[in-house]
């Protein structure tokens, strides 16, 4: 995405009133919680990421942010406003972007972008104005006639974001932006999340990759199974986890029965498979070095062939492990 | 208002850049209006060529060929004649002629002496309208002769003399039987076969609308665009707002495109343009109605599709789209009540036949009023059921 022009680095405004503050939000369907007591504020400026595994509850918490569900019970409030009782004012400070691209593939990039403008009531010559600045912004000034369908994947990306964007918002909420897009797009995507953050918007992004968070991200709040179970900022996160090692054994076999029969053992506080490359086992334990040799022989009881095994520094995924005791990316 | 509108245009925008929606809404019937137009105009303008074998060159031969060729038959019948019978059937058999008349050797002689020497029609297949034409022209015409020959008769048995004979005989054959029904249409002007079916071929296609509108909805669902829009400030009810309203322009564009056609290119004959216009308006409300249903009704993209088509067919089906509805069954002229289309094709076929101003559409535009507040009443019933858990 284009550099904007005359960008203002704005830190987050730790002390400032929150822009958005959700408190104790709950969500049932059926006899299934999907968000059960969250409560979290982003201050302006502010990057917060919401971390972790798909079904989380990650998107039903942005959509009760964002007015498309209302909650059992709970209150977001978005620079004051009650999105609930006052949902007009509250949601014209909102920019959503939804994890799906959410455009028009028949209507052109502009006309997706004027369409969504005009919901939120912009003066014509404003909506225009804006309509080329956002263009400028995602890249896209050059495809500003072609229609959407004819777009690649990475621009249709951007130009989702950009629809996001074009009323303005002081609160930018993006739903796993970067989910299915190549690595060229999704470092696009980031550094304009860390622009539109340096110039004072405050930023909600959910994610299952912590990397992402652990980039992008000034604190990091992370859900599992509908409840936020840590927040902080990504250091205080890894600090949870500092006294403890990560040990990740690329392995072949039955991997699922070798990371439950890790589990078992006192010194491992959380052990889990990770398929998305080769089969690696993660696990966090306290003192790997000392622990490592029954660590192999347990793979040799289990008939797990252990191709390499690393110690490394904790982080995000560490921090994850360490408080469910399963790994991030199931 | 601006958010309605902007989703209304929206939606026009995507239907119109839709190849398949201008097929099936603006051309296809304008296309079928056209293939109806040209079937019934061939009734309009029927003719029948007939070939005549005078094999008894008598007096009464003569009538009959002289009423053939009488000025009030000169625009439906072309009468040609043929030396022999054998040359007629052909030229009845495969052309040119349609129809054949033989009158046999002896016929004037018959017609004097009592002695019966019937005429014979030649037809063909192909043509059994111009048979029965002539075949109606030949007993018209004996009915005639024997009216003549009974008036004689009663003279004779009354005592006039032999001797009179061909004196009562020429008064008796300048006597002419009595019209005995002559049609007229009681309303105005009778109503042209495209006068009928080009609405109703107009609101088959527009029905269609249906399907293409909720298809459109479920579509938006599935791509999140719907959940986009529904983040916007927006206040209750302008999505539905804004989609009905383009459901709306959609349907009556389409309407008024057929309407148009059939009447400037095929010749449709209506009383009151602003009738013909309040009953478009009328059906493409029902068209939104029954949308907002289906919508409701229906759980996926495809459920929609299949639901808008089979309320589709059974629309046409009942509301008597496909035939004259004064040609279907008593119970199917009923059935066509519950209809919207049904309605509307009554009151076209009343601005058809000449009727005007509010008898023609008042009780129509009530019709599908009542039809489209019992859909939309059952639609907002069963949406709250849905959202109550």
């Amino acid at each position: 995405m284009a550099t904007p022009q005359a960008a203002q680095t704005i830190r987050p405004q730790q002390d400032a009133e929150p822009l958005l503050d959700c408190s104790k939000l709950v969500r049932r369907f059926g006899s299934r919680t999907a968000v059960d007591g969250v409560s979290l504020d982003v201050a302006p400026g502010e990057t917060y990421g919401l971390l972790g595994p798909n079904g989380a509850g990650k998107t039903t918490t942005i959509k009760i942010v964002c007015g498309l569900l209302e909650a059992d019970s709970g209150t977001v409030r978005v620079a004051g406003l009650p999105v609930r009782a006052a949902p007009g004012p509250a949601k014209r400070l909102i920019g959503y972007v939804p994890q799906e691209v959410a455009l028009y593939p028949d209507l052109t990039v502009r006309e997706n972008l004027l369409f969504f403008g005009r919901l939120y009531r912009l003066p014509r010559r404003r909506l225009e104005r804006r309509v080329e600045e956002v263009l400028e912004l995602i890249d896209l000034t050059a495809r500003g006639e072609d229609r959407v369908d004819s777009l690649s994947g990475g621009m249709r990306r951007r130009l989702n974001i950009g629809a996001g964007l074009v009323h303005s918002p002081t609160l930018l909420v993006l739903d796993e932006p970067t989910v299915g897009v190549d690595p060229q797009s999704r470092h696009a995507i980031m550094e304009s999340v860390r622009r539109f953050g340096d110039q004072g918007m405050a930023v909600i992004y959910t994610t299952h990759y912590m990397e992402e968070a652990e980039r992008l991200c000034d604190r990091v709040g992370i859900i599992d199974h509908g409840s936020l179970i840590a927040e902080g900022t990504p250091r205080e996160l890894v600090a949870l986890v500092a006294e403890k090692d990560q040990v990740q054994l690329v392995a072949s076999g039955d991997l699922t029965r070798y990371a439950e029969a890790c589990r078992a053992l006192p010194e491992v506080e959380g052990a889990d498979v990770d398929r998305s490359d080769e089969g690696t086992v993660h696990a966090v334990v306290r003192d790997a070095r000392s622990l490592l040799p029954r660590l192999l022989d347990l793979a040799h009881a289990n008939r797990v062939q252990i191709r390499s095994v690393e110690i490394v520094e904790p982080d995000l995924e560490a921090v994850f492990l360490h408080l469910t005791g399963t790994a991030l990316r199931e | 208002m601006r958010p309605v509108l902007a989703i209304a245009l929206k939606d026009l925008r995507q239907r119109l850049r839709d190849r398949s929606a201008w097929v099936i809404v603006f051309l296809a019937p304008v296309v079928i209006t056209a293939l109806m137009s040209m079937a019934f105009s061939g009734t309009a303008a029927f003719h029948a060529k007939v070939a005549v074998v005078d094999l008894d060159h008598g007096t009464a031969a003569a009538g009959l060929l002289q009423t053939l060729r009488s000025p009030q038959l000169a625009d439906t019948v072309s009468v040609r004649s043929y030396p022999a019978t054998e040359e007629a059937a052909q030229a009845v058999r495969h052309g040119p002629e349609q129809a054949g008349i033989v009158i046999p050797a002896g016929f004037t002689a018959a017609v004097a002496g009592g002695r019966p020497e019937p005429v014979t029609v030649l037809s063909s297949v192909d043509y059994p309208l111009q048979a029965q034409l002539a075949n109606a022209v030949a007993t018209s015409f004996v009915a005639q002769v024997n009216a003549d020959r009974l008036s004689v008769a009663t003279a004779l048995t009354a005592g006039a003399l032999p001797a009179d004979l061909p004196r009562l005989s020429a008064q008796a054959a300048e006597l002419r039987l009595p019209v005995q029904a002559r049609p007229a249409d009681a309303s105005g002007y009778a109503l042209k076969g495209v006068s009928y079916f080009g609405p109703s071929m107009g609101m088959f296609f527009v029905l269609f609308t249906i399907g293409f509108a909720a298809r459109g909805y479920f579509s938006e669902q599935r791509q999140g665009t719907l959940d986009r829009i529904a983040a916007a400030p927006l206040g209750r009810g302008t999505v539905l707002l804004g989609k009905s309203l383009a459901t709306f322009a959609y349907s009556l564009a389409g309407l008024a495109t057929t309407l148009t056609a059939a009447h400037f290119v095929f010749g449709a004959r209506y009383a009151d343009p602003l009738g013909v216009a309040a009953l478009c308006v009328g059906m493409s409300v029902a068209v939104v109605c029954l949308t907002t249903l289906v919508i409701v009704v229906s759980r996926t993209e495809r459920q929609a599709e299949q639901l808008s088509s089979v309320v589709v067919f059974a629309l046409v089906l009942l509301g008597g789209n496909f035939v004259f509805a004064s040609a279907g069954p008593a119970a199917l002229r009923r059935l066509a009540l519950f209809t919207p289309n049904g309605w509307a094709l009554r009151g076209f076929t009343d601005l058809g036949t000449g009727v005007s101003g509010l008898a023609a559409v008042r009780d129509p535009l009530l019709g599908i009023a009542a039809c489209s507040a019992v859909v939309a009443l059952v639609a907002a019933v069963l949406f709250r059921l849905r959202r109550t858990p």
